[in-house]
């Protein structure tokens, strides 16, 4: 339980962010100004905030209880899972998309195939923000019970409150100087957590002495690649192909809530060192997240629950003043994530659906209101689907079941489109459909037990190969069916030109 | 042929390799892009505007920690 001092950590904290979030309210005049800060963005802000967003209490409690299972491989997510795919993003496709003036993913995807594409990702990373929004409120509740003794509703309803507010009227330059803040806490508070830990587990000379003598199931705790054969779900066909040629390109390329602060930027250099600077700060987070499960089995060895390691190490070990830091920390993860999907939802819904289906050609103030009144919608809609994470055993595995859903088949549609000319607007339609209709049968089927992969929670796998399917769908499709004019494509395909030849035939016009 | 039985054969000193010189690799491209796209929107190019070093130190850091584990 927090001591008096911890409060008023925790508390100053809360009231600074929601100063500083609503301070940035004034500047917020316009749907320009609400979705994308007029692009007046520096790089090292949005950086830190593409951390920030990316790192949320999922991941402290979450990969803390993956570690405590499974060992170092967990960190492949934040270092294999982003490097690669943070510098295709900064050099090939943040600068494409910058340029255009795009304000979403999907938007790009409705140029270089046609409505349907561009509603069906739109409408797919809504209902999955929605979903994670709800895991996200879910695991501030596993954190929140045993250090306030709160109970879950309580949590859950207090931390909407919270986040709601700011970026309700703060907008994305709100939840990007928030971030900022936010990431900086959350590096003190969680490296505070592995200092303590480290120090009573006998530092990390004591953790490599421990662990494997604890037996034959802790023999690869300290090591990032994992046999084919593995149980785990983390074999190194499934890090290579699942995650470092899929997964992640698809969530640093694809994922509205990173790409779209990118679009933020005041430059397109900006734009790529910002992506740059964030894969800069990636490089500690499994530190911060990874680290504490490790220090947990030496401590305390035969947790039933992987989730309960971190709690349970910062139960047991902090003492007042930094544990009070440390939940200013965990706050600050779970807060820069929430805001910044907030505010890339209502960002989908009014540019992708509301303003292109249902009402054309209004004032830019009318979207930032629509934006707004989405903000409230989807906290409620996170609140009430917050229960659902309780029906799955490890939280980070549950998201990234969720995500395995449409990352593959969304990812091959962009990857088609920008890298090959013939893709057609019914090839892309078809791949995500289809790469999407694949997914949710290999998760029923998985859910069913019988699931024709071998290993715990096939997310990997079920990524990898629904891309393959979006890929082939998305070729042959596109090889039977009426291309697009080259005219049309131009800064659109790489290697085409960027501006059309002729009239104005281009989309981006 | 989901599971990817047919790499199991493979080696773990060779599937680290496949890892380590996925990293090489994509500093080589990093080398190769033209300085012209790595500057464009800056008005006054100091040293440090050159990506390509952050990219390179990012990557370095970053093949380091998978040589060791």
């Amino acid at each position: 339980m927090l001591h008096g001092i911890d409060y008023f950590v925790v508390i100053a904290y809360l009231v600074g962010i929601m100063v500083l979030g609503l301070y940035f309210a004034r500047f917020v005049r316009s749907a320009d100004d609400f979705f994308l800060s007029g692009k007046t963005l520096p790089f090292w802000a949005v950086g830190m905030s593409i951390v920030a967003t990316d790192i949320s209490a999922m991941d402290f409690v979450g990969v803390s209880g993956q570690s405590y299972r499974f060992g170092m491989a967990v960190g492949n997510f934040d270092w294999l899972g982003s490097m690669p795919a943070m510098l295709l993003a900064a050099f090939i496709f943040i600068p494409y998309f910058w340029k255009a003036g795009l304000y979403t993913i999907p938007e790009y995807l409705g140029r270089r195939y046609n409505d349907h594409v561009r509603a069906v990702a739109s409408l797919t990373w809504i209902i999955f923000f929605a979903v994670d929004l709800g895991v996200l409120f879910w695991a501030a509740a596993v954190m929140f019970e045993p250090l306030m003794g709160w109970k879950p509703w309580f949590s859950i309803v207090v931390t909407a409150l919270v986040v709601g507010l700011y970026t309700f009227f703060g907008g994305l330059t709100a939840v990007v100087m928030t971030d900022v803040v936010q990431m900086v806490i959350m590096f003190v508070g969680g490296a505070s957590v592995v200092v303590v830990g480290l120090y009573y587990a006998g530092g990390w000379s004591g953790l490599m002495d421990k662990i494997p003598a604890m037996g034959d199931a802790y023999q690869n705790h300290f090591k990032l690649i994992l046999p084919a054969d593995t149980q785990t779900p983390f074999p190194w066909t499934g890090i290579l192909f699942g995650l470092t040629l899929v997964m992640s390109n698809a969530y640093m390329i694809g994922n509205q809530a990173i790409v779209q602060r990118c679009l933020a930027t005041k430059s397109v250099w900006h734009a790529k060192a910002s992506m740059l600077t964030g894969a800069f700060f990636k490089m500690f987070i499994p530190m911060l997240v990874m680290f504490p499960g490790l220090i947990a089995i030496a401590m305390y060895p035969g947790l039933k629950d992987g989730d309960q390691a971190f709690p349970k190490l910062v139960k047991e070990l902090m003492p007042p003043g930094l544990c009070g830091l440390l939940f200013a920390g965990f706050l600050a993860g779970l807060m820069s994530t929430i805001d910044s999907l907030l505010n890339s939802t209502a960002t989908l819904w009014t540019k992708d659906i509301y303003e292109r289906f249902l009402k054309k050609n209004a004032s830019s103030r009318h979207y930032m209101v629509v934006g707004q009144l989405a903000t409230v919608v989807l906290l409620i809609l996170g609140v009430a689907t917050s229960p659902l994470s309780k029906r799955y055993p490890g939280m980070y595995v549950a998201i990234q079941t969720f995500l395995s859903f449409f990352q593959g088949p969304i990812f091959s549609v962009i990857l088609l489109g920008m890298f090959w000319p013939r893709a057609t607007q019914w090839g892309g339609l078809v791949g995500l459909v289809g790469g999407i209709a694949v997914s949710v049968l290999f998760n029923v089927l998985n859910l069913l037990g019988a699931s024709p992969f071998t290993i715990q929670d096939p997310f990997l796998y079920i990524s990898w190969w629904t891309f393959v399917v979006g890929v082939l769908l998305n070729v042959a499709v596109s090889l039977v069916t009426r291309p697009h004019p080259q005219g049309r494509l131009a800064g659109l395909v790489f290697g085409l030109p960027k501006e059309p030849k002729g009239s104005c035939e281009a989309a981006v016009c | 042929m989901l599971n990817f039985d047919w790499l199991k054969w493979v080696p773990m000193p060779a599937a680290k390799a496949v890892f380590l010189a996925l990293f090489a690799v994509s500093g080589l491209l990093v080398l190769m892009i033209p300085k012209a796209s790595i500057l464009e929107g800056v008005e006054n190019p100091r040293w440090w505007h050159n990506l390509k070093l952050w990219a390179l130190g990012v990557l370095a850091v970053i093949f380091t920690i998978y040589s060791i584990f």
